[in-house]
């Protein structure tokens, strides 16, 4: 590799006396960082800082959060258990089983659903995927914790009523 | 023999063979296709195999014409890639496009060949589309959705030809025009689920694997059907360790391209909860370290394998049984039903094998004489021979008595020490079907629980004194046998057939 208009050796700027005893420096370095220390004390509106989890930054609209499945009129799942996002996954973080479905107009329900969230990559390639718009990344909820990996596995019954306000 | 030009490469193909079968050599990959079946007559139904013949004003259907000398085909031109494409979109005018909960997608001819030859954008409105019955349940294995049939008549001509039940037909006409069942009849023959394996498209699918799982996830497996004597030639689809459904495998020598549905159930067994699982002594669960073969200590004994057995365990069995009796299991047990198509009503696979390592069987009395007279240990393999309540009484008597097998039954309960051993989809082997062709088979899932494969315990049961892999199993087995010029570990793809048998069929 060769860097073209640049000599071939880093020759640096002499240091005058002032900056070769280091103090005079510290003391403009002290400058800026007492400066910052006044305004955020004067006009804290200003602060880039947040406050959370009082406070909480916005995302775009199309910002990827925790799955939800979409819910027909009748409260049952839009999913007809097609296995395009478990297929297309690139996590294989969804696992699906299919079932005769009693209304034979729709034939096809997922009997269980369920996505490890800890494996998931959050990319979207799921509802991409699905031809039913059943799955969607839209919740908007990042925060996702608890205190047991089994519970990070979640089901069917829990991404239908995952409500974009966080609450269940 | 003919020669004919075929997108300019010239072939010569013998006299009386379909444009269809010459236009496939030529091209390597077939026309498209949906009512063109090689095991079926010719119906000319779907049109897609249209090409255009030099001399003919239109365009042909390829496997309704039969080659002449010096005919100049095309097979690729604008016009018939133009043909096809309408014709296919013809055939989706009524389509109901569910792919995502049809069983079929994956392995479906219209997804196939739309991407192929169509990939034109629909003009039909899904709200002028004809509605027909969805879901409907025709037969104890089949399902019908006549929305998604294309009328290619493959079924109507499969009921009427193979097996000459007759039970499905056409009904009303034009775009009305519907698949179904005779009145008052159901799709209820052995074969039934043959018309699922042909049906191009989604409209006959099966109930048993309906919904289980999405075809393309599934891992295929070359095996033999172990359900009768006829050793069909057939694939087990698995996922998982987990078998979800058997399709037949074409060969000409065995099976063609058909399987009964009797053997199509037989993967049911392989997850069954009545398997043996752990090694027991007197109901009580051991590990295989803890094993104590001291039943076997002495001279003598009787061994008893059956005609469920691979060839090698067979093998493997007699050279255990040294100075004792060997016996091929309870005669005339597992037979019964049988029909002029494949099933045969020896309902083993490999009671030939029993000829062949020249092991004879017994009845029930005879066998329960032979046990209450041997001093020396009682070596069960396999089968069931305590069906036989004799049996079971001169098994309980005995005091030293071993049952290997896979599933709980009456010997497994009527024996001292059970060892679990491998079911046929879990193993490897070689059984020689009624006519002695002898055919191999291969591991295709995961043992269940700590079972083991059965020529490992038969070798360990004989202490160092059998070879330590089947590859050396076989070479001794082929040696036995005076098969010096065959190798058992290689196969041929078709079997190997008995000598003086004759091959018969394509390729």
């Amino acid at each position: 590799m060769s860097f073209e208009g640049l000599p071939a050796k880093a020759t640096g700027k002499k240091m005058t006396f002032l900056e070769s005893i280091y103090l005079v420096e510290i003391v403009r370095g002290l400058g800026v960082t007492i400066s910052h220390l006044v305004k955020n004390i004067f006009a804290t509106e200003a602060m880039p800082t947040m406050q959370y989890p009082e406070e909480k930054r916005v995302y775009s609209d199309r910002f990827r959060g925790r799955h939800h499945l979409m819910q027909r009129e009748d409260g049952t799942p839009r999913c007809v258990a097609c296995q395009m996002c478990s297929t297309y996954c690139p996590a294989d973080c969804i696992t699906i089983e299919g079932a005769e479905h009693p209304d034979p107009s729709i034939e096809k329900y997922p009997a269980s659903f369920e996505i490890d969230l800890l494996r998931c990559v959050f990319c979207g390639l799921c509802e991409e995927a699905c031809p039913c718009d059943a799955i969607r990344l839209d919740t908007g909820i990042y925060e996702i914790a608890a205190d047991d990996r089994a519970k990070f596995v979640v089901d069917k019954e829990f991404l239908l009523h995952n409500k974009s306000d966080g609450t269940r | 023999m003919a020669k004919l030009t075929i997108d300019g490469k010239e072939i010569e193909v013998p006299d009386g063979t379909s444009l269809f079968d010459a236009c496939r050599e030529a091209r390597g990959e077939p026309l498209p296709h949906f009512c063109y079946h090689p095991d079926l007559s010719i119906a000319g139904v779907c049109r897609l195999c249209q090409v255009e013949v030099e001399g003919m004003p239109k365009l042909t259907i390829a496997c309704n014409t039969g080659v002449r000398d010096g005919m100049v085909v095309s097979t690729r031109n604008e016009r018939v890639t133009q043909a096809a494409q309408q014709i296919l979109e013809m055939h989706l005018i009524n389509h109901p496009v569910d792919c995502p909960i049809c069983d079929q997608a994956g392995e479906c001819g219209l997804q196939n060949q739309y991407m192929k030859y169509g990939l034109y954008d629909s003009e039909v409105e899904i709200a002028d589309k004809v509605n027909k019955a969805k879901a409907q349940v025709i037969g104890p294995h089949v399902i019908l959705d006549k929305e998604r049939c294309v009328l290619c008549s493959r079924c109507v001509r499969f009921c009427d030809e193979v097996t000459g039940t007759s039970e499905m037909g056409i009904f009303n006409r034009g775009n009305r025009a519907e698949i179904g069942t005779a009145p008052g009849v159901e799709l209820d023959n052995n074969y039934s689920l043959n018309t699922v394996d042909i049906c191009p498209v989604g409209a006959l699918t099966s109930r048993d694997f309906r919904f289980q799982k999405r075809v393309w996830m599934l891992k295929a497996a070359n095996s033999i059907c172990p359900g009768c004597a006829t050793g069909c030639n057939v694939r087990l689809d698995h996922e998982a360790g987990r078998l979800y459904r058997i399709k037949p495998r074409y060969n000409p020598d065995v099976n063609g391209r058909w399987m009964c549905d009797r053997g199509r159930m037989l993967y049911k067994a392989v997850h069954d909860e009545n398997r043996l699982l752990d090694p027991a002594r007197g109901g009580q669960t051991l590990r295989w370290a803890e094993l104590d073969t001291d039943l076997l200590a002495g001279d003598g004994g009787l061994f008893v394998t059956s005609a469920h057995q691979s060839l090698e365990e067979m093998f493997l069995l007699k050279k255990l049984a040294a100075g004792g009796t060997v016996c091929g299991g309870l005669a005339g047990s597992d037979t019964g039903d049988s029909d002029e198509l494949l099933l045969n009503a020896d309902h083993t696979p490999n009671r030939q094998g029993l000829g062949l390592l020249d092991l004879p069987e017994m009845n029930g009395a005879a066998l329960a004489e032979a046990i209450s007279g041997t001093t020396g240990p009682v070596v069960v393999h396999g089968g069931n021979p305590a069906g036989e309540d004799v049996v079971a009484a001169a098994l309980r008597g005995h005091g030293r008595t071993v049952y290997i097998g896979s599933h709980d039954n009456e010997t497994a309960q009527a024996c001292n020490l059970v060892l679990p051993g491998a079911v046929w989809a879990e193993k490897a082997g070689i059984f020689a079907n009624r006519d002695g062709r002898l055919q191999a088979f291969s591991q295709s899932v995961a043992r269940a629980g700590s079972s083991r494969e059965d020529w490992r315990i038969l070798a360990e049961l004989a202490g160092g004194e059998v070879p330590g892999s089947l590859r050396a199993v076989r070479e001794e087995l082929a040696e036995a046998l005076d098969l010096t010029e065959v190798n058992l570990n290689k196969l041929p793809a078709r079997g190997l057939a008995p000598v003086g048998a004759t091959s018969g069929g394509e390729d």
